[in-house]
């Protein structure tokens, strides 16, 4: 099953230095694109290397103003289906690697809503309130496994429900405690000091300075309040009209290009700002970065990675952080993840929060030591409060409220967040282990090459389950299922079986069902040296994934569509290969990494409006 | 569940008591109106079915109900089973010559929208599948867009334990890519309708509190100023961003109404004069949405509140949502099941643990549509019911569970949609070697129930056109 040299000429040479391959275009509009079109039909054929890439790419097409799209009514046009297409950039998947790449060009990023989590991060610093009232806005719709795909993420009736309630509440919390954000003396006049906050207030809260006119609209907001009202109600009432903003609630760069031809064009230093504070602190900037706009001095790429450092070391950066690393991982989806009582009692409400506890601590622990994605994916340390410790070592005494560092036997071959108590927990069933979700997760999160789509005439169906047999046994049926499902799964499941020492819960095991459990493994269809040959658990496999440069592509690639909002496209080329690079070439640093996203063209630019 | 007669002091005695303002409850729109409106429910279950065990035996009205439906025998002559509805071509296979989505995934987004969904990695990891998001309107949201029913909530979408956000959790669609999530906090279902500050319909009217006046002003102020803004921010984006300003603009316009308390009395002391006799605010205990063994709970009381929303005209399209497509949910509190939901649901086993608890579970979520078809009967309209004014749409994403199939979709009507349907009890379109239909046909079949009689396409052309048949 390994890729052929056939399938990847027509997937161009990124893919082989990127070991990225979904950068690969399909049009949507049925015509095949070279060796990659034909999807999974070709799949029985056993050239799985070219399903995998076979429906990918365009995803783009994606911002809504897809051919078919946008009504949808009765008579609409649409004509052979689908989707997609129109908006589409990949359907040429010829990408040539840097330094040959198109520099002439970036992609565009549909206008990006603020995530819920964004929305309580900026009025936590905006307002200095409890945020918790924004848990009432909608949960966001998660894409490729985050929630901050710019191509879905609208506002529906429900959301603009919210923002007026949460903004309500979070506004009457604010004027309780006016002058922590307010310090304006209304012996000065209260207009005046109004004026004065509408103009602070606003540019915190819009990103950049007001122009007279909003100045005036944040005014008869404040008049609203302040007419048969106090003072503090208006700007009660300023606050809500703020929040409510399509200003703040959208990252609008409506910066007009000097040059109208320009295919780069240029972001307002404002427009920087904000894209480096949502990046690095997941909030809007605070009056210092928006200072240092004001001032022209985020003008250089220098400037802005030194301001990247600078702010990857405040304590804000943690948050943001842990919100990337948690979608990555799943992890985030704890606090919706549920486990079959009976057979994981130990998986109560106190250990789901402690296990929730533990992402953001070990990534603390990784980013205040070596920042090495090596680390992150092989330290055998757990960091454990409440029961956790109980769940890694049995007999361990109940931990406090904040999570302190364990450092874990040898003997369970444990490897940093990947044995991690809540990633085996979201990467598995209520009832049971999922070796294929957790391959899959390897596959897809890890190699960013996902498996391929089951073939149109597989019978999806698996034999019965011998009740008592092992996962593995259980999983040679997908053997002998034939190679309609063999194939996909020789992608998966050697990967997933690695993990089997730990339960859907995350605790260590050598039985399953009573008989021992074999982990040894593989990694299949690749060309990575570093992946080459088998491994005996987890531990064994992290260190070989932590060599490989496949994996370093990915991280760039996954920390790449976290940054930019959407997947990557063939205009992506230049950015996501010196992004690539220069991870490589700090050894895997993802304090790197990170800086590396501000260099880009793609963070440095946007594309012209789409007409 | 003792649904309290709604009255000022009821209000005043339950959880709304710390809330300031009671503004009475006032005459919908309804009002003047001769007849009572017709609603359009959908009611979506997860994992498909055991087609062995849930079509019902007999012919035309003359149906025996097969061992899951049983539950449904007393609303059995209001019920049409539609047997013989596929997926269009385009859900089936895709013009990519590929699946877009697995079967969960395109049978969730194209439920309602008789659609494909998008081509993109969006779901690479999902199902071992690449699709996007669903790529047009579903049928709900054509014909708010349509119809303009000028109720408090154009449309409502109720979730019960949904969890998920991804493509196979999403069945309503405002657009291509613009999923509507579904309200699946019971206390959140409860303030937007029956709650003072939310001025859900039943608490918009009576402007005798001052500070809820003086609120809604507020409100209003706030709501001008953005949609100006709005507005000139459409002029300076791109096409497709406008798009996104637009459905801003569009959900707010949804929302303004009832949050400035705009939604018109018809009677100015603000006295209770409810669209039917039998309008009531049902009460609703407590639930911790995370723990699965609540599943019934918390489905209870959103059913009582969706069919009161509906018997007192706040809202006429209504979508509720069971979990999600691929449903993990776990049944402990049914027979003790220990296996999650998707996973039991394709053992093909032909008996055994698993098959046993699969069928539980479809008898279960049965049960529970039978529990809302009699909540929407207890209300009555005129000389008939509220179920005999809704056209129900009970669905789930795929067939026979074992197979992932789309070409049998067990899809099941219920109510006459004030006479625009005349339940048949079962109708198989295969009968006497006939083709089978596409579920484009039964959305335009919906479409028709709800007035828009001259639709004759919905979704994805590859579908044939024209409503179903045997239906009027």
């Amino acid at each position: 099953m390994r890729r052929t040299w056939a399938v990847l000429k027509s997937t161009v040479i990124l893919s082989l230095l990127a070991g990225c391959s979904s950068d690969v275009g399909h049009d949507g509009s049925g015509a095949n694109t070279g060796g990659s079109g034909n999807g999974a039909n070709a799949g029985s054929s056993g050239s799985s290397g070219a399903v995998s890439n076979g429906g990918k790419g365009g995803t783009s097409g994606a911002s809504g103003s897809s051919g078919n799209g946008t009504s949808g009514s009765s008579g609409s046009s649409g004509s052979s289906g689908s989707s997609g297409s129109s908006g589409s950039a990949g359907s040429n998947p010829v990408m040539s690697a840097p330094p040959d790449c198109k520099t002439d060009q970036v992609a565009h990023t549909a206008l990006r809503r603020l995530t819920r989590f964004e929305y309580a991060q900026t009025v936590k610093d905006l307002l200095k309130v409890d945020p918790t009232p924004s848990d009432d806005i909608p949960a966001d719709e998660v894409t490729s496994g985050y929630d901050n795909n710019s191509s879905v993420l609208t506002i529906s009736s429900l959301h603009a429900e919210k923002y007026v309630l949460v903004s309500e509440t979070l506004a009457k919390a604010a004027v309780q405690n006016l002058a922590a954000i307010d310090g304006c003396n209304t012996a000065m006049g209260e207009d005046a000091c109004a004026k004065q906050f509408a103009q602070k207030f606003g540019r915190r809260a819009y990103r950049r300075p007001l122009t007279d006119a909003e100045v005036q609209n944040l005014m008869t907001a404040y008049t609203a309040g302040r007419t048969d009202g106090s003072y503090a109600e208006g700007i009660e009432v300023m606050i809500r009209a703020a929040l409510q903003s399509p200003d703040f609630l959208f990252r609008l760069e409506t910066t007009a290009p000097t040059n109208a031809n320009a295919t780069l064009v240029p972001l307002s230093q404002f427009e920087l700002a904000t894209r480096l504070s949502y990046l690095i602190w997941a909030t809007g900037p605070d009056d210092a970065l928006l200072d240092a706009a004001q001032a022209g001095s985020l003008g250089s790429k220098d400037a802005i990675a030194q301001k990247a450092r600078e702010m990857l070391a405040d304590p804000k950066a943690k948050l943001a952080l842990a919100n990337f690393f948690g979608q990555w991982s799943g992890t985030n989806r704890l606090s919706i993840t549920t486990k079959n009582t009976t057979l994981f009692p130990s998986f109560t409400a106190a250990m789901q929060t402690a296990m929730e506890a533990e992402v953001p601590a070990f990534l603390d622990y990784v980013f205040s030591g070596d920042h090495s994605f090596k680390t992150l994916l092989t330290a055998p340390v757990a960091f454990v409060s409440g029961p956790l410790g109980q769940l890694y070592v049995p007999g361990s005494p109940m931990g406090g409220a904040t999570p302190t560092k364990m450092d874990l036997p040898a003997t369970q071959g444990r490897a940093g967040i990947l044995t991690m108590a809540g990633f085996m927990s979201v990467q598995g069933h209520p009832d049971q282990t999922s070796p294929v979700l957790r391959g899959k997760f390897v596959r897809a999160m890890m190699l960013c090459d996902p498996p391929p789509p089951p073939p149109d005439d597989v019978n999806i169906t698996l034999p019965t389950i011998d009740q008592g047999a092992t996962a593995r046994e259980r999983f040679s049926k997908h053997e002998s299922a034939g190679a309609s499902c063999k194939g996909c799964h020789t992608l998966m499941d050697p990967i997933g079986l690695a993990f089997e020492n730990f339960d859907a819960v995350g605790s260590f095991r050598t039985m399953d069902n009573g008989q021992p459990i074999d982990v040894t493994g593989e990694v299949t269809d690749s060309d990575d040296p570093a992946l080459q040959g088998g491994f005996n658990g987890v531990a064994e496999m992290a260190q070989k994934l932590a060599a490989s440069q496949t994996v370093s592509d990915c991280m760039a690639t996954q920390w790449f569509r976290f940054a930019s909002g959407r997947l990557e496209l063939e205009q992506d080329s230049c950015s996501l290969g010196n992004i690539r690079r220069s991870f490589a070439d700090s050894n895997g640093d993802l304090v790197e990494l990170v800086v590396a996203m501000t260099q880009s063209d793609d963070f440095w630019y946007r594309a012209p409006l789409t007409p | 569940m003792n649904p309290l007669r709604f009255t000022r002091r009821n209000l005043l005695r339950g959880s709304l008591a710390a809330t300031a303002a009671f503004p009475l409850l006032e005459a919908r729109k309804v009002q003047g109106q001769t007849g009572a409106p017709t609603r359009l429910v959908v009611m979506s279950t997860p994992n498909g079915t055991r087609n062995a065990l849930f079509w019902p035996t007999g012919s035309g009205a003359n149906i025996t109900l097969n061992t899951f439906c049983k539950s449904l025998e007393p609303y059995k002559s209001k019920l049409t089973f539609l047997k013989g509805i596929t997926l269009n071509p385009q859900l089936q296979n895709g013009s990519l010559g590929g699946n877009l989505g697995s079967e969960h995934a395109r049978g969730t987004g194209g439920m309602l929208t008789g659609r494909p969904l998008n081509a993109g990695t969006d779901f690479i990891s999902f199902g071992n599948t690449t699709s996007g998001w669903g790529s047009g309107q579903s049928i709900d949201q054509y014909l708010v867009d349509k119809l303009m029913p000028q109720t408090a909530f154009p449309s409502f979408q109720v979730g019960v334990h949904v969890r998920d956000t991804q493509v196979r959790a999403r069945i309503a669609y405002k657009a291509s890519n613009q999923p509507i999530p579904p309200r699946e906090d019971p206390k959140d279902v409860f303030n937007a309708l029956f709650g003072g500050m939310t001025g859900g319909g039943m608490m918009g009217g009576g402007a005798t509190d001052p500070a809820l006046a003086r609120l809604w002003a507020q409100r209003k102020s706030v709501f001008d100023l953005t949609l100006a803004e709005s507005d000139r921010l459409k002029k300076l984006v791109g096409s497709d961003d406008r798009v996104k300003l637009q459905a801003h603009q569009d959900a707010m316009r949804d929302v303004e109404t009832r949050l400035v308390g705009m939604v018109t009395t018809g009677d100015p002391d603000g006295n209770p004069t409810p669209a039917t006799g039998s309008c009531m605010v049902p009460t609703i205990g407590n639930t911790d949405l995370k723990v699965d063994d609540q599943y019934a709970q918390a489905g209870q009381m959103q059913m009582d509140m969706a069919a009161a929303a509906l018997a007192c005209d706040m809202t006429r399209i209504l979508t509720f949502q069971w979990s999600y497509s691929e449903s993990e949910h776990l049944f402990q509190f049914l027979n003790n099941i220990q296996g999650n939901h998707h996973a039991i649901s394709h053992d093909f086993a032909s008996s055994g643990t698993n098959y046993d608890a699969y069928n539980a579970i479809q008898t279960w979520y049965a049960q529970q549509f039978a529990y809302f078809l009699g909540k929407l009967d207890s209300y009555q309209e005129g000389d008939g019911t509220l179920l005999d004014n809704c056209i129900v749409l009970w669905a789930t994403e795929i067939g026979e569970s074992t197979q992932h199939d789309l070409t049998q979709m067990p899809y099941v009507f219920a109510g006459s949609a004030g006479g625009k349907i005349k339940p048949a009890g079962v109708i198989d379109y295969t009968a006497s070697g006939g083709k089978k239909k596409d579920n484009n046909q039964m959305l335009v079949s919906m479409a028709h129930a709800m007035g828009d009689e001259s639709l004759t396409t919905f979704g994805d052309p590859s579908g044939q056109t024209g409503p179903l048949t045997g239906l009027t």
